[in-house]
């Protein structure tokens, strides 16, 4: 346990350094590491891991072979290249979150590899993408990338797909209820990026929308397959639980009020995130359960 | 198209060094420079890292692509610098000697108005950043041309990360060129059967929906390779004992030389950064606020 315990201790503190020296070599100025809260809030992430490791340490879901050396890589690299393209590609976007189809990336690869490929795919990818891009590199957004991917792979925890899915379903519910009311309290805050006023109340909406959609189709999906349900709520929860923690850490690392924090940035990136990876998510399995049949592996 | 990882054997007393003593010089020059907002001791960091590149051999010819979107970057943030003062106001400096201002100026579409006052506290902000970036930059952009990529791995490996781990690492970003190949090849195979990424249709979830025939086949291509590499590092027994690696690094003594001088750089730039706290703010020359006429 004290050498796993190191181990990942290790990892940490490498994928810090990885995180300095990609922001020092591609981040713009003014959006380069400063200060210590993020490292502050990067330990908080890895406490938030570990604690979830070590509750469950025993199980088969955090193991890590051959098989998921090689997916993490692939998912990382895959992830990486795809988020270049994605950035320089013009997609419908809200303020400078844009639209990103590659977010089902990290939810596939937990959803399917576990938690470790997982969150590897999503926080290198996103380290890779942003490095391939030349955008600076925002720490606590690499580790929600990392959240995305693991959250979706806490699944292989439990033996029974089905088990816990109403639950989950609730939870997400009452996440995006409460998300949405929050930016209907004070919907009109100033821009992020702009500084301008700007009424982010659509969003509230949207969110309502996308939430009742992910419902929905989580039931429609379960006449299907219970597995495609699950992958669009697990998925959910990843992006909300990954973009809220970024969102609540920039209100330190980037000063923002809690409202502009929740409402500028949390609500347009989750919004996008969950529509993207709830479109592409479950095509992705279908593909990648249909070439298994076929392969017979 | 992504640029490759452009790596080749070049004879010279840079690559002949360990990738993990460059490394930790590296990383030792980065939390040094940062912590300065001096002209004339970012430049001092600028020769450094020039000295670097220049002894690793590399030509124009060489490294012109890269540095050429390295500085589209570095011009683009140092000219948004020096309208805005991003980054600088109040932290590297506190007063400003306004030169003039211009606006306030309209931005077409979003309608915004700005005022911009130019002041010589900003343009040497934004000069110091450009020689900061630069500096960082001229000892980064001989990573990928004079690092073996084949000794990422074992360079992770040997900067303690877990072999596994280390592996991962060394497989992603080699990964990163052939992924972007197939990638590319996949866009211009779906552009031949008429599918434009460039001119997707209809509402906000029909176009996502439309970049399934890009992203599936990409990915699923990836993970049926993967299954033969899978395969090939299993029947080659990847992780059930302790893992060895082909290459081994090995220190020298002028391994243990520039780790000493990386060692004694940090600290000795730390030392001076608190026992001068002016240099983490701007360096205004006083023959420059004469010529402007303060």
């Amino acid at each position: 346990m004290q050498n796993k315990t190191l181990t990942w201790l290790i990892v940490l503190v490498v994928f810090i350094a990885l995180m300095v020296i990609a922001s020092l070599l591609t981040g713009p100025e003014g959006a380069r590491l400063s200060g210590i809260t993020w490292i502050i809030f990067t330990l908080i992430a890895a406490v938030i891991i570990y604690a979830i490791y070590f509750a469950t340490a025993a199980n088969e879901a955090w193991e890590v072979g051959t098989r998921e050396v090689v997916y993490m890589a692939i998912g990382a690299a895959l992830f990486g290249v795809l988020t270049w393209w994605a950035n320089t590609l013009a997609l419908p976007s809200v303020s400078l979150v844009s639209l990103r189809p590659t977010v089902c990336l990290p939810v596939f690869f937990g959803f399917v590899f576990g938690p470790v490929v997982g969150f590897f795919t999503g926080a290198v990818g996103n380290i890779i993408g942003d490095f391939l891009t030349g955008w600076g590199v925002y720490p606590a957004w690499d580790i929600a990338n990392g959240f995305m991917g693991l959250i979706p792979g806490l699944i292989l925890l439990f033996a029974n797909k089905r088990r816990g899915l109403n639950a989950l379903t609730v939870v997400v519910a009452v996440l995006v209820v409460i998300a949405a009311a929050i930016i209907l309290i004070n919907p009109v805050i100033p821009d992020p990026w702009t500084g301008e006023d700007t009424n982010f109340g659509l969003w509230a909406w949207l969110f309502l929308i996308g939430g009742a959609v992910v419902i929905a189709g989580r039931f429609l999906l379960e006449r299907v397959s219970v597995e495609l349900a699950a992958v669009n709520i697990w998925g959910t929860l990843g992006i909300i639980i990954g973009i809220g923690f970024a969102a609540i850490a920039d209100i330190w690392i980037n000063g923002y009020s809690f409202f502009v924090a929740m409402v500028g940035e949390f609500a347009p990136a989750a919004g996008s995130n969950i529509l993207n990876a709830m479109i592409l998510t479950p095509i992705l399995l279908a593909a990648y359960r249909a070439v298994q049949v076929r392969a017979g592996r | 198209m992504l640029i490759a990882w452009k790596y080749r054997e070049r004879d010279t007393i840079i690559q002949r060094l360990d990738p993990r003593a460059r490394i930790i010089f590296m990383l030792a020059m980065l939390f040094s420079v940062i912590q300065f907002w001096d002209l004339r001791i970012t430049l001092g960091f600028l020769a450094l890292g020039l000295a670097q590149y220049f002894l690793a051999r590399l030509t124009w010819r060489d490294t012109r692509r890269s540095w050429l979107l390295i500085s589209i970057l570095i011009i683009f943030m140092t000219i948004l610098t020096f309208l805005t003062g991003r980054g600088g106001v109040a932290t590297a400096y506190f007063e400003e000697h306004v030169l003039a201002q211009l606006g306030p100026l309209s931005l077409p579409i979003v309608g915004w108005s700005l005022t911009i006052a130019i002041s010589v506290e900003k343009a040497i902000f934004a000069l110091t950043q450009m020689v900061r970036m630069y500096a960082i930059t001229s000892l980064a952009i001989a990573v990928p041309y004079t690092v073996d990529p084949s000794l990422y791995g074992v360079t992770f490996r040997g900067l303690g990360l877990p072999d596994k781990f280390a592996y991962a690492m060394d497989l992603a970003f080699r990964f990163v060129p052939t992924l972007g190949r197939d990638f590319s090849i996949t866009l211009d195979s779906q552009r031949a059967r008429g599918y434009e990424v460039e001119k997707l249709e209809g509402g906000i979830i029909a176009q996502i929906r439309k970049l399934a025939p890009l992203i599936v086949p990409v990915t699923i291509n990836a993970i049926v390779g993967a299954e033969d590499i899978i395969d090939a590092m299993d029947l080659r027994c990847f992780g059930v004992g302790k893992r060895t690696w082909l290459q081994k690094l090995k220190y020298k003594r002028a391994d243990w030389a520039l780790i000493a001088f990386s060692v004694l750089l940090f600290v000795v730039s730390t030392a001076v950064r608190v026992a001068l706290p002016a240099l983490g703010r701007v360096w205004v020359p006083d023959f420059v606020l004469a010529w402007a006429g303060f």
